[in-house]
């Protein structure tokens, strides 16, 4: 099974290893390369208890980082007493915030103004119009969805602030995308930095643009912009890249200037891919919006904060499902417009007058319903969700709430405390050539270096030891998701019933914002650790049991036979077949998985969690900035190292 | 308004255009069947005008606290407890349904209410639990854009409690010599041999470190991350009649649930609680206070005066708060039914000349 083509699943920065080339004993030489490193730490661990903690054993010293806190605290004071008086906030940071806050504010009244028979068939039309009819029903499931949970305003406002923010996003996003697409140099320069920015957690993002561009709306509209760039600029690159070098030269020999290859060849030809970036950048935006809620944001991710801070875990499920439709519906919308699938035929003769039959009818929805008086949705016609849903929840809480509350203590005796005395009791500068040592063996020796880098960066912002804590929780959090999604995923893709069951599951729990994770895990396994644990591992789930699905569908079925015929069992057709041929797949699996955990430390604050995250959360309600973005930072110093360490080694393509 | 603006007035009809908002329900169907038209007529007429107003500003500074408002419209900060929800909700459906006000409510925490005033972004805090170096800084004696609004009735107390069934059991633990002979009755798994302080939520006024420093007790602090999943937390505990030791507040309609006592530390003196990290003292008796944007005040519209008008009592607030997190009603419908019961306590509040809409 040596040069066998690899399944086409599986790709991205994951890249696959040598192709199985070297078999079993290269494994087995780096698994026992990992585990000696690891008994150095542990060594070096008791050996640092035997003597008592001198003080060159330690952690990291936190001088330098006092100093950045208390330097970020004095720009903050600057910027509290200065806002109104100098330039750079009185002609640019307050005007992108009092344009963006009417925009948003602007938009949310055009859709009230429209009522809400009138959003619904505009929106049901041009669903119709670009992505079939199938779609459509779609996107009215989800305006009756709206309407029958009583959120119809929250979720128009929600949806004038994905408008708004994705504007933003796709104005800045794409031509940086083009450029990036067109200039080798440009693209490296800002590669970094959009890697910086998805490691970045959302929470650590409120709080600098809190302070730039205030509370409320505005700072949601931008911060849902600046989170959800990212891919849009990738994709856009990758799409120009993807453009047949031979249509550019064509093009160019003809004696086309650049704008005209650009616009005449490039886009054209890249447009079905950069529409995919544009969805991507929807999606991010939805659940960015919710948490821009914090913020003070309105609309549904309000409701839900609302509803958890009232432990009302039945109208936090009625927001969230309002949440997942909206999702969902604008996910099929602009994936279909992408894939160009579905499309109703329409000649081309009729397709002005349609355009305008479908226009017209809009105009005189919107005429009689306002004649008539209607308005949003009426609150009182709406179906009761929260009430069965919070009887479920306290019958499963009495059932099995002491066993869960068992098995937490038992993770935090056995599992999560000697892990985290493990990483916060070693000295400094072992742990950092320990995590050194492990990234260059799975990944080489750039990774290597980064990894140590980014932990001395950790340490130079002064928080050693929180950022120690949060890694141990990080490891025990990925290391069951990978578990459990290694063992979900395999037994999907043994099963198409079970896997017709799960995948609309798994769509809804990927678009169901982190929050509501959080309660429903409090009740369960109470404060601390093991409950945001628990709620990182639901959410970072689904993703991984659908790669490790699609990669073992993926491998072919001729190899499969083969293996068959030579009278392989099942379990080694599993192990000694799939999973290796797999590997692309899971290795994007693991890593996709651990900066998800990652995504959710910060969460995971809100149910006793500490370490970074709570810092993040404290600096952001007590105004500390320097203590809020340096523990975000960090987060993003323990994300490079957990995406280098799993992104496995890069291959020479053969 | 802005107090001062060197570049002459902004044109108020321009201003009156921004920050009308998201919650915001229909005023004109609200107030029957007559007025759709003028809405239809004032939204055009909005729409080109803030068109305008983006030119008009696009040509000149921006301060923060020109943001432009709807004078009809109020914006309220919704700060993390039920209790302040409560207050804020039956002032909103007052404005709302007896004075024809939009209102506005965004939820924030304390400190960045307080720099939302700052900014101009809202109006009012309606419950203020302290905070005197804020005030130092947006007050009168800093940037100049807050003012204390005296007190709004309620009396806050934060403190540590413990369920009644500790205390049944070791009376001695209801003050802080007691307590500290006991920490260990509060160990967990997640404290391991140290005794555990459920804290706060992180937005929340807090000294507990410094008083585990001064008085010398055995305990961590675990923050629970936000009042809901601590009132689970101790609502499970209490289920279980495991102990538990936390930082609580009244008035909170959990008191009225659970069986609390407050363990006694040396009352509050003034200076006591300077250093957060020794802090050899009780938390304060906080007469809590409404804090509103200087230029809300300056504008003196009925609004105003009725959020200046306004108190009302502890037993009045946790009523309405037990409404919306026990019965887990709407807000607004809760808001409602305290409202239509209690005519008489609210009618003094509105300003002269409205008693009777």
């Amino acid at each position: 099974m040596a040069a066998v083509t690899r399944p086409a699943a599986g790709s991205g920065k994951a890249a696959p290893g040598g192709a199985g080339g070297g078999g079993p004993s290269l494994l087995r030489n780096t698994w026992v390369q990992a585990a000696a490193v690891v008994a150095v730490l542990v060594a070096g661990y008791w050996a640092t208890r035997a003597l008592g903690g001198p003080a060159w054993a330690g952690p990291f010293p936190t001088a330098v980082g006092d100093a950045f806190m208390a330097w970020l605290d004095g720009v903050y004071g600057w910027i509290v007493v200065n806002r109104n008086d100098s330039p750079l906030f009185l002609y640019f940071f307050n005007y992108v915030s009092v344009g963006l806050g009417s925009a948003v504010v602007l938009i949310d009244q055009f859709l009230g103004f429209l009522t809400w028979p009138g959003v619904t068939v505009l929106g049901v039309l041009t669903a119709w119009r670009v992505a079939g009819w199938r779609v459509a029903l779609l996107v009215l499931a989800a305006f009756g969805v709206f309407a029958l949970t009583g959120l119809w305003n929250e979720s128009m406002t929600t949806l004038a602030l994905i408008i708004a923010s994705v504007f933003i996003a796709l104005l800045f996003g794409i031509p940086l995308g083009v450029l990036a697409g067109r200039s080798d140099r440009f693209h490296r320069g800002v590669r970094p930095v959009l890697d910086f920015m998805q490691i970045m957690p959302a929470f650590a993002y409120l709080l600098p643009f809190v302070l730039l561009f205030g509370i409320g709306n505005p700072a949601a509209a931008v911060v849902t912009a600046v989170y959800a760039f990212p891919p849009v600029v990738r994709i856009t690159a990758l799409a120009i890249r993807e453009v047949p070098g031979g249509a550019v030269e064509a093009a160019t020999s003809l004696g086309s200037t650049p704008w005209q290859v650009l616009t005449k060849v490039q886009l054209p030809l890249a447009r079905r891919t950069i529409l995919l970036g544009v969805n991507q950048t929807i999606m991010l935006a939805v659940s960015m919006v919710v948490i821009a809620s914090v913020i003070g944001a309105g609309g549904l991710g309000d409701a839900i904060y609302q509803a958890l801070s009232k432990v009302n875990v039945g109208q936090a499920f009625q927001a969230g499902l309002a949440i997942v439709m909206l999702a969902i519906a604008l996910d099929r919308v602009t994936g279909a417009v992408g894939h160009g699938a579905r499309t109703p035929d329409v000649p081309e003769r009729l397709r002005l007058p349609l355009l305008g039959g479908g226009l017209v009818l809009t105009v005189a929805v919107v005429a009689v319903a306002r004649l008539m008086g209607v308005r949003g949705w009426p609150r009182e016609v709406a179906v009761d969700l929260a009430a069965p849903v919070n009887a479920v929840y306290e019958a499963v809480q009495a059932a099995i709430g002491p066993t869960t509350a068992a098995l937490g203590a038992w993770t935090l005796d056995w599992v999560l405390g000697p892990l985290g005395s493990l990483l916060t009791g070693s000295p400094w500068w072992l742990v950092t050539l320990a995590a050194a040592a492990l990234a260059w063996i799975f990944s080489g020796f750039g990774a290597g270096a980064v990894s140590g880098l980014a932990f001395v960066g950790a340490g130079l912002l002064g928080v050693w030891d929180n950022a120690m804590d949060t890694l141990s929780q990080v490891l025990v959090a990925s290391a069951l998701t990978i578990a459990l999604g290694v063992v979900i995923g395999v037994l999907m893709s043994r099963n198409d019933v079970l896997a017709a069951i799960l995948k609309p599951v798994l769509d809804a729990m990927q678009t169901l914002p982190p929050f509501v994770y959080l309660i429903p895990a409090v009740a369960l396994f109470s404060i601390g650790r093991v409950p945001a644990l628990v709620a990182a591992v639901v959410f970072a789930l689904p993703p991984v049991i659908r790669l490790v699905d699609d990669g073992i569908r993926g491998v072919p079925a001729p190899t499969l036979e083969a293996a068959r015929s030579q009278g392989s069992t099942k379990w080694q057709l599993l192990t000694k077949v799939e999973l290796p041929m797999a590997r692309g797949s899971m290795l994007l699996a693991v890593n996709q998985g651990i900066i998800l955990v990652l995504s959710m430390v910060v969460m995971g604050a809100l149910v006793g969690a500490g370490s970074l995250g709570f810092d993040v959360v404290f600096g952001l309600a007590q105004n500390q900035l320097g203590l809020g973005l340096a523990s975000g930072l960090a987060i993003v110093c323990l994300g490079l190292f957990l995406d280098r360490l799993t992104q496995g080694r890069r291959a020479p393509r053969a | 308004m802005p107090r001062q603006d060197p570049r002459g007035p902004f044109p108020d009809r321009v201003r009156a255009l921004f920050g009308t908002g998201a919650r915001t329900a229909p005023r004109s169907a609200r107030r029957g069947p007559g007025a759709p038209a003028p809405r239809r007529a004032s939204l055009l007429v909005r729409g080109i005008a803030v068109g305008l107003a983006l030119a008009a500003v696009s040509a000149c500074a921006v301060r923060t606290d020109q943001i432009a408002r709807d004078p009809g419209v109020v914006r309220m900060a919704l700060n993390g407890w039920v209790g302040y929800e409560a207050s804020a909700e039956v002032l909103a459906y007052i404005l709302r349904e007896e004075m024809g006000y939009d209102v506005q409510l965004v939820r924030t925490d304390e400190q960045p209410s307080w720099q939302a005033l700052d900014q101009g972004v809202l109006d009012v805090i309606v419950e203020n639990w302290g905070h005197e170096d804020l005030m130092d800084l947006y007050g009168p004696e800093g940037n100049g854009t807050v003012v204390d609004g005296g007190p709004n009735g309620n009396v806050g107390g934060i403190g540590w409690y413990v369920p009644g069934y500790v205390v049944d059991e070791y009376p001695e633990i209801a003050a802080v010599d007691g307590l500290k002979e006991h920490t260990d009755l509060f160990r967990t798994a997640e404290t391991g041999d140290r005794g555990e302080f459920l804290g706060g939520a992180p937005g929340f006024v807090t000294q507990d470190q410094g008083m585990v420093n001064a008085f010398d007790l055995d305990l961590e602090i675990v923050f629970a991350g936000s009042e809901a999943s601590q009132i689970t937390e101790v609502r499970r505990r209490y289920a279980e009649e495991e102990p538990v030791l936390f930082y609580f507040y009244d008035p909170q309609w959990l008191q009225e649930e659970l069986e609390l006592v407050r363990v006694d530390f040396p009352a509050w003196e003034p200076g006591c609680d300077e250093d957060l990290e020794w802090v050899p003292c009780d938390y304060p008796v906080y007469d809590m206070n409404k804090i509103f944007r200087t230029g809300f005040v300056e504008a003196d519209e009925p609004s105003y005066q009725f959020l200046d008008n306004w108190t009302w009592t502890n037993e009045q607030q946790n009523e309405v708060a037990r409404m919306i997190a026990e019965e887990g009603l709407d807000p607004t419908e809760a808001a409602e039914i305290w409202v239509d019961g209690n005519r008489d306590v609210w009618e003094p509040w509105l300003p002269e000349g409205r008693a009777d809409r």
